[in-house]
């Protein structure tokens, strides 16, 4: 039910059920409708008299702030509507005496008129009342729910202006972890409760447009490259409302996709009345972010000695005097002070633009109505040159009609979207990658000098290092681009075949075509230059061979639905709301790329230029889904509901004999303040919730049969590829697939109450769950001995249980001065129940020697990595001849990657037409890999590595072996032996010092941010009216200033991560490319 | 009713991946340039990285980092995992599914080669690992824990394989020429026959140190059955100047790593090529007189170090598994030791100077010079000369893990009792790396499970000191 117009009837229908003239909303059933209607009259209102004869009414809708702009009045139980102005004025004739009206924001309201005059005193928000959209996009009353659920209206999700619409509820869900990883367009990361998976699907949650599950794909992505996840293409001003649905029993009906919870985004629709024009304007500046702490009293070189070739800042301690140094070219060298500088990597970066503009007309008659909108943003990050860059161009096309008992909907949405992603992480033999690049160069050399990457001093021949390149070379000579098509929508017919009874077909596509283009430039450094190896090191640095990469995806989901709906009073006090369904869902993808690499032509990207044969790859997915569903509300009295789901599968990425399965749930709502009188109380609401929710999902595909796969050899690094010399190859999958897959159960049990008090101004919402998920479908490791790696198995169960606390109220309200507060509060304990009959750990994810485990017992995310050897009293054991701690080959738990637990707040101050709002996020503990230390480290240029003074110094308390006893234990004696000066730098490596290296490295995942703020002025409607506007508003406000984290973080704002957006991205980041605080205004204008 | 169902079923049979054959469409001729693709790979990957350093041919550049933990003797359970999975999943499975099919269809070529190839690429296992798991391995999920055997039971049986699998018809019509596919001598079979006779020599001469009675009798009975060996290279050629088609050694050490310097001229290696002004250094080393790094001394601060030597490697080298040299340096072994040393002197010239043709040098004047094989000499001084001379030819083709191996065996070169700082240096011996991990004096002689087994089965032995000599070492 995606009919907006649709859902505010049904909402008052519901709503009403719950408010005084109770009795009446239960007369849904017209032949009773008159009786009961006469006899709810008299109880309440006494003797009355009405008239059946047609009258007209006029009157104004208005709220604590003034007129309330295009409200929808209703006469009640009928399709009569019409729209208010922007004034609030109206006029409507109704043959009935009561109106329903109802506005965004507001909570609806029906009143019974007597005269011809009706002032309408609207009250924003709204609780009892508050609609929400559920599975299937079906809408109901928040109070018959009995799950948790937080729903989000335009003006919040669109107040600092985000380009994708989940940045915009960062830190304002209870139980939600909620973070942009990089610059723009790059993705969010979104995990509801925890982490479910651990592996043959995602933890990501389905994204549900209109009751059409949207995909979520990351086309292109690497650690090298982030394209964005596609629930971030959705323009966030085409949005009405986004509901979260955390937990499984909510989103248990979607079945497979929506084990991690569900987003259900519902969009603008037009409304009858006259052609509203709606402008949403913004333009953003943005800065870099938390930047690394450099130490600033060594300068360039290593081992202590200084050297012009080298890229670290192991050198002498700065004495201020100009030096010679890079490279020397035609006899010369440039000349500086030998100092540290101040800001060098801040002034690397530019100042990154955004403007994000989107216009929309509106309207349509009382049959029908259309929306249409046009968005376009164009952003510019703060990394130099193109390379991060974003335009999007999406347009919306929304009509609902009406015909008598018929009504349908449509949707259409074409999104367009350009994009340049800098290349982060690791560099690989055809070309560098930039923050590699930064990172290497010694804390005495401006970096933004190197802007000039063609001069004679700062190009491939003559940088002057041959251990890392030009930072600018590969922002301005390197592309990753992908440019794509994605079209979406919806089809959504419903007929009333009674009152009690309707139909439902809905069908929905969305198909993407993505085209990812990217090259890097071929380079070698010059015969008997400085970097071909004529420098003091003789170190020559490879080549960079280049490439060019074709990437082609195409993604096409279609999904049909088709429910019965029945709704019937059962007697005065039960009522039924029943639903039944099929649902049809195929998604295909296919992805072809070729790539060549050894350019021949240098400036010349296209696949027919390398001296070596193209690789090429094709994959082509595609699997079906069938379901048959079934659920049935039934309420009590209007305070007690109990809701009963169930679903059966079919699916074909299963066995196809045993493709089946069926899972059932159940929740339960109790208004308790329904139950008993309270209205003497503080209490003005008082709600139970418990639900029981299973959810299947079926497997990935092609996991079932056994198959050959090409004969290429992978290398630790490189591959030898088939064909080779002319000679196909195809050997046994090292993967064992499983004909007796079974699909992964997810069950969850979720409590809940809330309570509200002094007519909303405080209220409290508090949800504990315990979410199970068994049967996991991943490729045990499995020895290789065995003649494979991996055997395709379900097994282990991870659970996750967690506290959810929502705050919200209104300390102070007056006539001109309003302040309102929200606050959240989440812990999560997560668990790795068992890895029965599998390994005794998996391995999620790892760099170098650091691996985030999931050990039976422990949490998922466990931070595993190397720690010294010790002695059974506790000292440390080193290398005799280096003075280094020896490693102990277990490694050890450094901590748990996930937070411990996440607050936000949010503070909302409005003072006559001014307004202040601004959130905080903050998410404690948990650690992380930091690639960015690591390289630091390495290089010298991180302010830890002035230890000592970079003196000698003996690894305190370390002892050396000496020999064995006579009863075979080993002998130890103090350790005499100094890490000596020139040996300082091998302290701070991995390969040198694998034992006590990444204390470092590992660091606390903690912040704090500002989240937003915003500062927002509504111009009085005679201003407006003065450009013809009935709405004007204009903010300022800016994002993710003010950061705060623990001291062991010096390096990286740590929700950056190039590491993807799911559960492997949990162990941290591998140099990355920043995140950026924003400053921006907005005009938001209607006509 | 029936008919929905059956449309249904139909609608979700879509399973069979589209992307990848499925294992019915497998056969001999498809299935085993993988296999013998995957040992080249692997033997030539990390397997020559380590052969290498523990050869002490080469050693870690001064200047960066890689392969440190080699250098350092500090190789763990968690290092050098990739190529363990890879002789097993990539070589032994799918040459027992060459070794099968070609069964099935009495294609007795491709059952040799299947056969030769696994003793190969299992040898290597036993070689590297001592105990591997053999009879109950590659069986998928028939046994996710196999049990681990000794290593001269699974030599026996690899012996076994090769002589079965000679016996064959090799004229019979269901024979099929293996052609092309054949990577390793484009279906010559007369040479897969004497690799086979080769390989089952250098399995026997394995075993001398602790089973000489079975390494005689075998030896003795290859003989007499008139076994021919190698004369030519038996290995992979045809790599090309191109990635992922180049030599293994040089795509990943070279092409697509970012420090293409790291493998350093060893002065192990070097002293002893110059105390023999043997010509060879151009080729290993690209000049005559490269500076060197005293091995494992990547710590060290030698101005010299940083413009050490970096080991030639070109992408078209071969990746050897067994060399015509080492087959005449094997040849002349068996010959001193069970025949009295007839025509051992022969043999050895013969390996000497395929050794320098192998790199473009002519050995003639050295084998009556610097490497004349003592005739007089004992048998010691004699197996002496072989495996020096051998050692000094595996960086041929990549082959440097024999060099390691036959230093474990024979116990050549000598190791010297200082270090090659020293002034009584002898040139040529190994040294313990400057950077040892392990107890003063303790060379490396093994590697320790890797942890790809040990946490994945059950019945993986207890870790030893990668200190402990493998079953056939010389103590």
């Amino acid at each position: 039910m995606s009919n907006p117009t649709f859902i505010l009837t049904h909402s008052v229908l519901e709503g009403e059920e719950l408010c005084v003239c109770k009795l009446y909303s239960l007369i849904k059933h017209e032949t009773m409708r008159k009786r009961l209607l006469l006899f709810a009259v008299l109880l309440l209102f006494g003797v009355w008299s009405f008239s059946q004869n047609s009258r007209k009414i006029t009157g104004q809708v208005k709220d604590e702030s003034g007129p309330v702009s295009f409200a929808t009045i209703t006469e009640t139980n009928t399709s009569n509507s019409v729209t208010a102005d922007a004034n609030g004025n109206f006029t409507i004739t109704i043959s009935g005496n009561q109106i329903t009206v109802t506005a965004v924001d507001h909570t609806a309201q029906t009143i019974t008129v007597s005269g011809s005059v009706a002032n309408i005193t609207m009250v924003r928000g709204g609780q009892l009342q508050e609609v929400v959209v559920t599975a299937l996009g079906q809408t109901r009353a928040k109070a018959k729910v009995g799950y948790a659920s937080s729903t989000f209206n335009s003006e919040t999700i669109n107040r600092t202006a985000p380009v994708s619409p989940l940045d915009a509820l960062q830190g304002k869900i209870a139980g939600a972890d909620i973070s942009h990883i990089g610059g723009p367009g790059a993705s969010t990361k979104v995990v509801l409760r925890g982490y479910g998976v651990i592996a043959g699907g995602t933890n990501q949650p389905l994204y549900v447009v209109d009751g059409v599950p949207l995909s979520d794909a990351r086309f292109g992505a690497s650690d090298n490259t982030d394209f964005g996840n596609s629930a971030g293409d959705i323009n966030p001003a085409d949005i009405e409302t986004i509901t979260v649905l955390k937990g499984t029993a909510a989103s248990s009906l979607y079945g497979s996709s929506a084990k991690n919870g569900a987003i259900m985004i519902t969009t603008k629709r037009g409304r009858a009345g006259k052609l509203k024009v709606e402008y949403n304007g913004s333009a953003n500046f943005s800065k870099v972010g938390k930047l690394p702490d450099f130490q600033k009293t060594f300068g360039q070189g290593w081992s202590g000695t200084f050297i012009l070739s080298e890229n670290g800042s192991w050198g002498p301690k700065f004495d201020g005097q100009e030096r010679l140094w890079g490279s020397v070219v035609d006899n010369s060298q440039l000349l500086k002070p030998y100092s540290f500088i101040d800001d060098n990597i801040r002034d690397f970066y530019n100042t990154g633009t955004e403007y994000n503009n989107t216009i929309a007309l509106s309207g349509g008659s009382e049959t029908t109505s259309f929306y249409f909108s046009y968005g376009n943003v164009t952003s510019n990050g703060v990394i130099p040159s193109n390379s991060d860059n974003l335009q999007r161009n999406s347009f919306a096309l929304r009509t609902n009609s009406k015909f008598n008992k018929f009504t349908i909907n449509s949707s259409f949405n074409y999104i367009n979207r350009k994009m340049n992603a800098p290349y982060t992480g690791q560099g690989a033999s055809d070309g560098s990658s930039t923050f590699e690049n930064i990172l290497q160069i010694p804390v005495d050399i401006k970096i933004s000098d190197f802007l000039d990457y063609k001069n004679k001093f700062f190009n491939v021949d003559n940088y002057f290092t041959p251990y890392a390149e030009n930072p600018y070379y590969p922002l301005f000579e390197n592309r990753n681009q992908q440019n794509s098509d994605r079209f979406f929508g919806n089809l959504d017919a419903n007929y009333k075949f009674t009152n009690e009874l309707s139909a439902q077909l809905r069908v929905g596509g969305d198909f993407t075509n993505a085209r990812t283009f990217a090259y890097k430039a071929v380079n070698a450094p010059s015969p008997g230059s400085w970097n071909a190896g004529n420098n003091p090191e003789s170190a020559p640095r490879a080549p960079d061979v280049g490439s060019v990469t074709e990437i082609n995806n195409y993604l096409g989901v279609i999904n049909g639905d088709f429910i019965l709906k029945y709704n019937k009073n059962l007697n005065s006090d039960l009522t039924l709301e029943a639903l039944a369904g099929y649902n049809y869902n195929q998604q295909s993808q296919k992805g072809v790329s070729a790539s060549i690499t050894n350019l021949v032509i240098p400036g010349f990207y296209n696949l027919s230029n390398s001296s070596v044969k193209p690789t090429a790859t094709d994959a082509t997915i595609l699997r079906r889904l069938m379901g048959v569903y079934a659920q049935a509300v039934l309420g009590y009295k209007n305070q007690l509901y109990l809701t009963l789901n169930a679903r059966n599968d079919w699916s074909s990425t299963l066995p196809i004999d045993n493709n089946n399965f069926f899972y059932p749930g159940a929740n339960l709502s109790w208004i308790a303040s329904q139950t008993f009188d309270l209205t003497r109380t503080a209490i003005s609401l008082l709600k139970f919730r418990a639900a029981y929710g299973k959810t299947g999902s079926d497997a990935p595909p092609y996991n079932v049969y056994p198959i050959l796969t090409i004969g290429n050899v992978n290398l630790p690094f490189g591959s030898i590829t088939f064909p080779f010399n002319n000679v196909s190859a195809f050997g046994i999958a090292n993967t064992l697939g499983n004909q007796h897959l079974q699909p992964v159960i997810t069950t969850e049990a979720e409590l809940g109450t809330e309570i509200r008090f002094w007519k909303n101004r405080l209220g409290f919402d508090v949800a504990v769950y315990d979410k199970r998920t068994d049967g996991q479908i991943f490729t045990v490791p499995i020895s290789p001995s065995t003649g494979y790696t991996g055997l395709v198995e379900n097994l282990g169960l991870v659970s996750n249980k967690g506290i959810e606390v929502s705050a919200d109220g209104k300390p102070v309200v007056t006539k001109d001065f309003n302040w309102s507060i929200t606050y959240t509060f989440s812990k999560n304990w997560n668990k790795v129940e068992n890895l029965t009959g599998g390994p005794d750990k998996v391995i999620l994810s790892s760099v170098y020697d650091v691996e985030m485990d999931a050990f039976p017992g422990k949490t998922v995310t466990g931070i595993y990595a190397p720690i010294p050897q010790f002695t059974p009293d506790g000292k440390i054991i080193v290398n005799p001849a280096t003075g280094i701690p020896l490693a102990d080959p277990t490694k050890s738990y450094y901590g748990d990657a996930a937070y411990d637990y996440m607050m936000g707040m949010v503070n909302t101050f409005t003072y006559k037409n001014w307004g202040l709002n601004f959130s905080l996020d903050y998410r404690k503990g948990g650690v992380m890999y930091s690639g960015t230390a690591d390289l630091l480290l390495f290089t010298g240029n991180s302010y830890v590595t002035t230890y000592n003074d970079r003196r000698p110094f003996i690894i305190p308390n370390s002892v050396v072996q000496t020999g064995v006893d006579g009863s075979g234990h080993a002998t130890y004696a103090e350790n005499t032996t100094p890490i000596d000066e020139l040996h300082y730098d091998s302290y701070w490596y991995p390969t040198s010092n694998l034992a006590q290296s990444y204390p470092d490295r590992i660091i606390d995942r903690s912040f704090l941010k500002l989240r937003d703020v915003s500062l927002f002025y509504n111009f009085p409607k005679k201003w407006a009216s003065k450009i013809s506007a009935t709405n004007l508003n204009l903010a300022v406000y800016g994002r993710n200033f003010l950061l705060w984290t623990p001291q062991s973080n010096i390096y990286i704002d740590p929700e950056a991560s190039n590491l993807g957006n799911d559960l492997t991205s949990q162990l941290g980041e591998f140099r990355t490319a920043p995140v950026s605080v924003t400053f921006g205004v907005q005009l938001r204008a209607t006509f | 009713m029936l008919l929905l169902t059956t449309a249904c079923k139909k609608a979700l049979d879509i399973n069979q991946d589209p992307n990848n054959p499925s294992l019915d469409q497998g056969n001999p001729r498809l299935v085993f340039p993988a296999a013998a693709m995957a040992t080249a790979g692997m033997e030539g990957g990390d397997i020559a990285i380590l052969g290498g350093i523990w050869g002490e041919y080469v050693t870690q550049s001064a200047l960066a980092n890689q392969y440190k933990f080699i250098d350092a003797y500090d190789v763990k359970s968690t290092d050098l995992n990739a190529q363990y999975s890879g002789l097993f999943t990539g070589g032994l499975k799918n040459f027992q599914f060459v070794i099968e099919k070609a069964r099935d269809a009495q294609d007795w070529n491709f059952y040799l080669m299947g056969e030769v190839m696994r003793a190969y690429t299992a040898g290597l296992l036993v070689d590297l690992y001592d105990k591997i798991p053999y009879s109950e391995a590659l069986g998928g999920t028939s046994n996710l824990n196999p049990h681990f055997e000794n290593g001269d039971e699974i030599y026996a049986d690899l012996i076994a394989g090769i002589d079965s699998a000679m016996t064959k018809d090799f004229t019979a019509s269901s024979n099929s020429a293996p052609g092309t596919s054949d990577i390793i001598f484009n279906g010559d079979m007369d040479k897969w026959k004497r690799f086979a006779n080769t390989m089952e020599l250098k399995l026997y001469l394995r075993m001398v140190n602790v089973n000489p009675t079975e390494a005689g009798a075998g030896i003795q009975k290859l003989y007499t059955n008139g076994a021919e060996f190698l004369e030519t290279d038996a290995g992979i050629f045809g790599f090309t100047d191109a990635p992922g088609q180049d030599n293994p050694l040089y795509e990943q050490n070279i092409r697509q790593l970012n420090t293409p310097n790291n493998l350093r001229a060893s002065t192990t290696f070097v002293s002893w090529l110059q105390a023999n002004n043997d010509p060879r250094i151009v080729s290993y080393f690209g000049t005559n007189a490269p500076n060197s790094i005293h091995q494992g001394d990547y710590l060290g601060t030698d101005p010299a170090y940083q413009s050490a030597a970096v080991f030639v490697e070109l992408p078209t080298d071969p990746v050897i598994f067994i060399s015509a040299a080492e087959s005449y340096f094997l040849q002349a072994e068996a010959r001193e030791r069970y025949f009295s040393g007839d025509q051992a002197q022969a043999l050895y010239n013969q390996g000497v100077l395929a050794a320098f043709a192998s790199v473009s040098q002519d050995g003639s004047s050295f084998i009556n010079g610097a490497y004349k094989y003592p005739t007089a000499g004992t048998l010691e001084e004699k197996i002496q000369a072989i495996a020096t001379q051998k050692w000094a030819s595996f960086p041929y083709g990549v082959h440097f893990i024999e060099g390691f191996f036959e230093k474990q065996r024979t116990g050549y070169p000598l190791t010297s009792p200082v270090y090659s700082t020293d002034p009584s240096y002898v040139p040529g011996e190994f040294v313990v790396s400057k950077n040892s991990v392990l107890p003063p004096g303790a060379l490396p002689r093994r590697l320790a499970y890797p942890d790809v087994e040990v946490s994945r089965n059950a019945n993986t032995p207890e870790l030893l000191p990668i200190t402990t000599p493998v079953w056939w070492a010389k103590p």
